[in-house]
């Protein structure tokens, strides 16, 4: 291409006429303001932005898993509820570090002070009844110390107007001894008992349940006297002067059944009696080692805990967002791809 | 013109003197693609008004006053183009499109203009743009929505197609 006909290109370059030139200024004349924030941003910024997004989410993840209530408490949690409906509590490794000071008792075997506030924080309420079951799981120092321990929890047992239901007791010469005791006391006593029985050793954790017994006792106790009535009505008629052979025989066999079912439902009610009245507990006295990285490491596993679930909702939202974003740039390029062979075409033709 | 010297921000630069600093750009770009200088000038008018609307979205830090106006006014162009086709489907007269006489600057020779006027609009614009407007690669790509190494490519072929029929006007 020649040098000369560039530059005579150059150098005649099209100027436009004052009338354009006016009007263009009578344009300048209304100034625009300037653009807010939002309107200048570029989704070339998104590049700054997700690494920062990316430390936000690490630093809330860090936050919540090092701060919530539940990783101190290493995971558990508890449900109480009002009388009458059944609570249940899982076990509660907060109670290793509470319970620490107390592992001193066991030494010298002495009976410790029955304290009401070191029983069950799972109560089971005065004049209800109400099945109560506790499980506690205590570690002691040694073999030496499960055998005393033991021994001790029958004692509390016995002291409590209680008594052992089972008792399993394992003490090898190496290794994990353990020993698990089923206990039944008196459900008015139960909280005593409970204190006395968590300090002879250190709580690995304990659980608590209360189940109503009041509903069934009463439905029992409604059952019995309907069932009282329908003999009574049953006794009246077989007294009938009138009363037809055939009919004093089916009479007679009504009275039976209604007998039979009469001392079923007494049997019943005595027996969800006696479950209000005593309780159960599920006492485990272990010899096994505490694992005090397990609450440490707590922390940090919920922080990742936390970062993984982070992790889980993107992956979500990515794949439910996913197809639709495919759809959509499709359909961006392929509306960019007709515009595009448009613009040729008209460039062509003029 | 160095890039950074392109890309410096010139958010302190008013409308009015950014329109009449680019004022002949624009115009000579238009009249290029659109080979008539009375339709120019309405398209230059239709551009800078559009970019006085768009004045608040306009940063400099993206591309240049003269590439965005450009970009502007190619729109601006295209759109007219498109809505004589279908004008001109209307009337029915597409087979026989208006002729324009092709009157591109004072003072250029009859055989370049007419050289000029033989080229299809997309030659034009890319000779307008790296020629008369001498933009680089980059902000001529940007104007075109293509990438630099097309617009090399497509001023090729445009420049050597100018050359013969320059030289058969000749």
């Amino acid at each position: 291409m020649s040098e000369r006909l560039l530059n005579e290109i150059r150098a005649t370059k099209p100027a436009a006429p004052p009338a354009l030139r006016e009007r263009v200024r009578t344009l300048g004349e209304q100034e625009p303001t300037r653009a807010p924030f939002l309107s200048r941003f570029e989704w070339r910024r998104l590049v700054l932005v997700a690494p920062a997004a990316l430390v936000v989410a690490v630093v809330a993840a860090g936050v919540i898993g090092l701060t919530r209530d539940d990783v101190v408490q290493g995971g558990g949690d508890q449900m109480a509820s009002s009388a009458g409906a059944t609570t249940t509590a899982t076990w509660d490794s907060a109670e290793i570090q509470r319970s620490e000071p107390q592992r001193g008792t066991l030494k010298g075997l002495a009976a410790p002070p029955a304290t009401d506030n070191l029983g069950a924080p799972v109560a089971p309420v005065p004049g209800q009844l109400q099945r109560f079951e506790a499980e506690l799981r205590l570690r002691v120092d040694d073999v030496e110390a499960l055998s005393s321990a033991t021994k001790r929890a029958q004692r509390i047992a016995l002291q409590h107007g209680g008594s052992v239901a089972s008792l399993q007791y394992d003490a090898p010469v190496e290794g994990v001894g353990a020993a698990q005791i089923t206990l039944r006391v008196p459900t008015a006593r139960v909280q005593s008992a409970m204190a006395q029985l968590s300090q002879l050793g250190t709580i690995l954790g304990q659980r608590y349940g209360i189940e109503d017994l009041q509903v069934q006792a009463d439905t029992l106790q409604t059952q019995i006297e309907q069932t009282q009535r329908r003999i009574a009505q049953i006794l009246t008629q077989l007294e009938s002067p009138t009363l037809s052979n055939e009919n004093r025989v089916v009479l007679q066999s009504r009275l039976s059944a209604s007998r039979q079912k009469l001392t079923g439902l007494r049997e019943g009610l005595r027996g969800t009696n006696a479950e209000g009245r005593t309780a159960t507990i599920y006492l485990t006295l272990t010899t096994e080692e505490i694992q005090p990285a397990a609450v440490g490491n707590s922390r940090i596993d919920d922080v990742k805990d936390v970062l993984a679930w982070e992790g889980i909702a993107l992956l979500y939202a990515l794949v439910i967002a996913g197809p639709f974003l495919l759809l959509g740039i499709l359909v961006w390029l392929a509306l960019r791809l007709r515009r595009r062979q448009i613009e040729t075409r008209l460039l062509e033709q003029n | 013109m160095t890039l950074s010297a392109r890309r410096q921000p010139t958010w302190s630069a008013s409308f009015a003197a950014t329109a009449e600093e680019h004022l002949d750009d624009v115009y000579g770009y238009l009249v290029y693609l659109t080979r008539d200088r009375s339709l120019a000038e309405d398209l230059t008018a239709d551009t800078f008004e559009k970019a006085l609307r768009l004045w608040r979205r306009f940063d400099p830090a993206r591309a240049s006053a003269r590439t965005w106006l450009c970009q502007i006014a190619r729109t601006t162009a295209l759109d007219w183009f498109r809505s004589e086709e279908r004008r001109q489907q209307r009337e029915e007269r597409a087979a026989a499109p208006e002729h324009v006489d092709a009157a591109f600057a004072d003072g250029l020779s009859p055989y370049i203009e007419a050289a000029l006027a033989e080229l299809s609009a997309g030659e034009r614009e890319v000779i307008a743009l790296r020629v008369l407007l001498d933009l680089d690669g980059e902000e001529a790509a940007r104007v075109l929505g293509i990438s630099p190494t097309a617009v090399s490519t497509r001023l090729s072929r445009a420049l050597k197609k100018l050359e013969e029929k320059v030289s058969v006007n000749v």
